[in-house]
């Protein structure tokens, strides 16, 4: 029954679609028997959705905001949750029997394929509240009905943490206490956070980890790699032990900048790389222009890397001339 | 300020006349914007201030100046009135039709220039807008939290919308020239030029912001200059959004300038390009009707510095008042940028020399460095009062003295002297004495400090141990306030005090130009200053043998910390050994380089760069000038360098010779000669710009 088992994950830009093409690499080098999905949203640019497609069984578009569905005319009434309802689309993939959604911004150490023998709605304990289960990790069967009633209750009951997480501990509101064998071991969704709550565990129990989870603000594509020195430049507060970071990164630039570069061609990109930086042309930015100009107003200009004076004067020398 | 100096018979009055091509001004309209028109915050608004009698008198009526509206500051320095042009007037009432508020008057000073004043706060409500219009044009973002930086933003956003106006309005009828001040007015440069308005800019830095920062905390910024990465430089500080500004302001402008040599070095490396001219800070300097009235006003002001020392070194008095020098630093505290760090040390190089030798010579050194204090300190105002009070003795006694051998005359008899002051006033005058006697030192500061224990400048003293005991001939007073005429210590204002001492010693490590040596050579004293510093950079290049005209240049820039004090050491030593008929002789020679500070010659410089801005924004208007062809000068027989040193000090085996043997002789012939050799006109502006052009030429309307 293998060709109707997918792992399923969502990219709704390209910073996220280079996560997403770091999983599917993961997946496939751990052997998995089973189909890949991503679902992106309508800003993934046409070459990362080319990379996807070399990478991934299936790259299908969600643009809830397109479709004259049910999930349109609940986001007319929960505007807020714009992010979710996408998610939430992964329910309909119907030609599926059973769904394992991973968060774009994991990374598989080692075959998982045995969460398939799980029943819908299998997760791990979310290491900020243990009766919650954290939703970057979680095992589920596409179903129209499913869907339709996850629509329904964001309607009614909204999110009570703004987003997927809320939504799907509230539908699934039994998982805490019903039913132990839904309850994944922490190793399937191991966050970072896990490494300076209890530290002593994570040394016992660290090595055995299968799915690394890179929750928080910093992602493992904000940093900038040396891929000669192996060696990550960028604030490592966060992540005590970088072992994992190192192996995301090392999968990337050795798998996935090659494909990226067979994409964009002749075309500059910001691979993260260092030594491609010096190559390029041109700093295609991560960040929308709106995201940049708020940086600056922080008081966090990106002085070292895009905002550099010499990118100032280049487009200062645009009037100039 | 108004500095004065008298008539010499030879002064350098000599100095060729201006060459140059005039602009046609008619033709033009000047505007200068700074934040610190009518504004005063630092030393820009002396630059501004003094230097606009001169551009008035060249421009006239088609001079303008721009800058922040303060209510306070346009009700006691401007007088409101209407604008002479129709250009601008229309340009005015379109942002004030707009919601913004403009002010237009003269400025009260000197020139009485007219003033364009732009009402921040009342415009700040356009704020988020032009932080869009900044980084749209720039990629440049302003944090939230730095008001400073808005501020500049909100009047640079003001003035590229005035002078779009008014460019509008003149089309080709009139050239428009904007000079801009400091990054604080960059802004309006920059979108200016980002709208492509028809103006021909100069962006002047008087000091690089990053330079600053890191002179403050790195102490070897000259020899590393070319070693910063200066995006992280100013990233690491939180003034990265500041520094691009700047920078920003810099690149876009047709014309760049700095204040002299030592910030053109720093700009090339903190900014990113060469000045295209140096423009010295200048000066308004006027003639005395009396011929050395400034010798006459050194001696009356030093009288009045030698009653505060009386006061002040009461029951320690057994020092020479008349074999005494006046010394004195003064400026922001600024202890390492000021140099008062390398004085400090050298003083008490000094001390062990003058003690070595055995000299009659007593020093006192005043340090006018504004810091925190709770007024003055007790044992300061008694010497004072101690003072009055002997004063007083002496005049009582001496009336009833005066009386007594008054009527013994009146009765045709010879007084006898042993009865003429009875017991009563040998008492009076033995309680007088007993109040002199002291138990503690003359105090080294004046006031109490709040930091006594961490200022640096007590810190140091500390450590050197000069604390005006009887056998230091170098004696310390730190005044750590600014001088006021009202002082119940000491009585005189900034320009009394500087008359009446010897040396300024300004031994400044940062001085991007450094007006207090301007000061004192204006005022016929001598003073100590750097090559790291302006106004000594200029001297350098402008005077050979600047020693013998009072102007003591310590190299700190290609010398060790040590070999810098040991030099400065040298200068005052030897300044201490000059008689005093040598030093009256050097003080006409230092007043006499007064011309070279004068507006008048300098500001010669910014007509240049306007000339320059002009000829790169309307090329087929204003051709480029060639003034290194017709004006440079070099120095005529300068002291050959294989001339033999003088015979250094040595311990006197006979006795002093007196003033009167000073075989050394005053003749104004051999005076004017020798300056004709030593001094060289400020004419040259270096090489030919022609064809060094670092900016692309936009087309001209």
């Amino acid at each position: 029954m293998a060709a109707d088992q997918a792992f399923v994950t969502l990219a709704t830009n390209d910073s996220y679609a280079r996560g997403a093409m770091v999983l599917g690499k993961s997946l496939k080098n751990h052997k998995t028997s089973k189909k890949l999905v991503v679902l992106i949203g309508p800003h993934v640019s046409d070459q990362s959705r080319a990379v996807l497609h070399n990478i991934y069984d299936e790259v299908r578009l969600v643009d809830v905001l397109d479709s004259g569905d049910a999930a349109h005319l609940a986001m007319m009434k929960r505007p807020d949750l714009g992010v979710t309802f996408t998610k939430l689309h992964c329910w309909t993939l119907t030609h599926y029997s059973k769904c394992v959604f991973m968060d774009a911004d994991t990374l598989v150490v080692s075959n998982i394929d045995e969460l398939f023998d799980r029943e819908e709605l299998s997760a791990a304990p979310d290491p900020g509240w243990p009766d919650c289960f954290n939703s970057g990790v979680f095992v589920f069967c596409p179903s129209n009905e499913t869907y339709g009633k996850l629509l329904q209750y964001c309607t009614q009951h909204g999110s009570f943490d703004g987003g997927d997480q809320g939504v799907l501990n509230g539908f699934f509101s039994d998982w805490a206490t019903a039913d132990i064998t839904k309850h994944l071991p922490f190793i399937y969704n191991m966050s970072s956070i896990a490494i300076y709550t209890y530290l002593p565990a994570f040394k016992q129990y660290g090595a055995n980890a299968k799915v690394v989870h890179f929750l928080g603000q910093m992602k493992p594509w904000s940093y900038t790699y040396n891929p000669s020195q192996r060696r990550l430049k960028g604030d490592m507060q966060g992540s005590l032990d970088p072992s994992f970071l190192l192996e995301w990164w090392a999968l990337y630039s050795g798998e996935v900048v090659p494909l990226l570069m067979g994409d964009y061609g002749d075309q500059p990109f910001y691979s993260g790389c260092e030594e491609d930086v010096a190559e390029s042309t041109h700093v295609q930015p991560i960040m929308s222009s709106a995201e940049r100009k708020q940086k600056w107003e922080q008081g966090q200009a990106d002085y070292m890397g895009i905002d550099s004076f010499d990118n100032i004067q280049k487009k200062l020398d645009v009037f100039l001339k | 300020m108004r500095l004065s100096r008298s008539l010499s018979i030879t002064s350098l009055s000599g100095l060729p006349l201006f060459e140059e091509e005039s602009l046609p001004v008619e033709d033009l309209l000047l505007f200068e914007v700074a934040w610190e028109v009518t504004n005063k915050v630092g030393g820009i608004y002396t630059v501004i201030q003094t230097k606009a009698k001169i551009t008035v008198d060249e421009w006239g009526e088609n001079y303008f100046m721009m800058g922040p509206y303060y209510e306070h500051n346009f009700k006691t320095q401007v007088e409101k009135c209407e604008p002479p042009n129709q250009a601008i007037r229309a340009a005015m009432d379109s942002l004030i039709n707009n919601g913004c508020q403009v002010h237009f008057g003269r400025w009260l000073i000197e020139g009485s220039p007219y003033v364009i004043l732009f009402d921040i706060g009342a415009a700040a409500w356009n704020l988020d807008r032009w932080k869009g219009d900044l980084w749209s044009a720039c990629g440049i973002g302003l944090p939230y939290h730095d008001r400073e930086a808005n501020d500049s933003l909100i009047l640079g956003s003001l003035v590229a919308w005035f002078f779009k106006e008014l460019t509008d309005q003149l089309q080709d009828k009139l050239n428009v020239v904007a000079h801009f001040h400091e990054w604080q007015a960059g802004t309006g440069l920059v979108l200016s030029r980002s709208r492509n308005l028809p103006l021909a800019t100069i962006f002047t830095t008087h000091a690089t912001l990053l330079g600053r920062y890191l002179c403050a905390g790195n102490a070897d910024f000259y020899n590393n200059l070319d070693k910063f990465d200066i995006d992280r430089e100013a990233g690491e500080r939180q003034i990265y959004h500041r520094y691009c500004l700047e920078r920003a302001a810099v690149h876009c402008a047709h014309v760049f300038t700095t204040v002299s040599q030592i910030t053109a070095v720093e700009a090339d490396h903190m900014l990113h390009r060469n000045p295209d001219v140096v423009t010295p800070n200048g000066l308004n300097v006027r003639k005395f009707s009396a011929m050395h009235e400034f010798q006459n006003l050194h001696s009356m002001n030093k009288s009045k510095i030698q009653e505060f020392v009386r006061g002040h070194f009461y029951g320690h008095l057994d020092f020479n008042l008349e074999k005494t020098l006046f010394f004195f630093i003064a400026g922001r505290y600024e202890f390492s940028n000021k140099g008062a760090d390398l004085f400090l040390e050298s003083l008490s190089r000094l001390n062990y020399l003058l003690r070595v030798h055995k000299s009659d010579v007593t020093v006192v050194v005043f340090f006018i460095m504004p810091a925190k204090t709770n007024n003055f300190n007790v044992e300061s105002l008694k010497g004072q009062a101690v003072r009055k009070q002997l004063w007083d003795t002496a005049q009582s006694v001496k009336e009833k003295f005066g009386k007594k051998l008054y009527e013994s005359l009146l009765r045709g008899e010879i007084p006898d002297m042993s009865k003429i002051l009875d017991r009563d006033d040998f008492t009076i005058m033995k309680r007088a004495i007993y109040a002199t006697q002291r138990h503690s030192l003359p105090p080294v500061t004046t006031h109490n400090m709040l930091d006594d224990s961490t200022d640096p400048i007590l810190g140091n003293i500390r450590r050197i141990g000069l604390f005006n005991g009887r056998n230091d001939r170098v004696k310390i007073v730190f005044h750590p306030e600014f001088l006021s005429s009202t002082s119940p210590l000491l009585p005189m204002d900034y320009e009394e005090f500087v008359r009446g001492c010897h040396l300024g010693v300004f031994p400044s490590y940062y001085e991007p130009w450094g007006y207090t040596p301007g000061e004192c050579t204006v005022m016929g004293i001598p003073s100590v200053t750097t090559n790291l510093s302006g106004f000594g950079c200029f001297m350098e290049e402008h005077v050979s043998d600047p020693s013998e005209y009072g102007i003591y240049i310590v190299d700190r820039r290609f010398r060790s910390a040590d070999e810098s004090c040991n030099q400065l050491t040298q200068f005052m030593f030897s300044f201490c050994q000059k008689s005093r008929r040598q030093r009256i002789i050097q003080r006409n020679r230092t007043e006499r380089l007064s011309d070279l500070l004068d507006w008048r010659y300098l500001g010669r410089f910014y007509m240049h760069a306007r000339h320059l801005a002009l000829s790169r924004s309307f090329p087929e208007k204003f051709r480029p000038e060639h003034l290194n062809l017709t004006s440079t000068q070099g120095f005529r027989y300068p002291r050959p360098s294989s001339v033999p040193p003088s015979p250094s000090a040595s311990i006197h085996s006979t006795p002093h010779h007196s003033d009167e043997e000073d075989d050394d002789t005053y003749d104004e012939e051999e005076e004017a000669e020798r300056d004709r050799l030593n001094i060289k006109a400020p004419f040259s502006v270096g090489a030919d710009t022609d064809g060094k052009r670092t900016q692309p030429v936009e087309n001209g309307n």
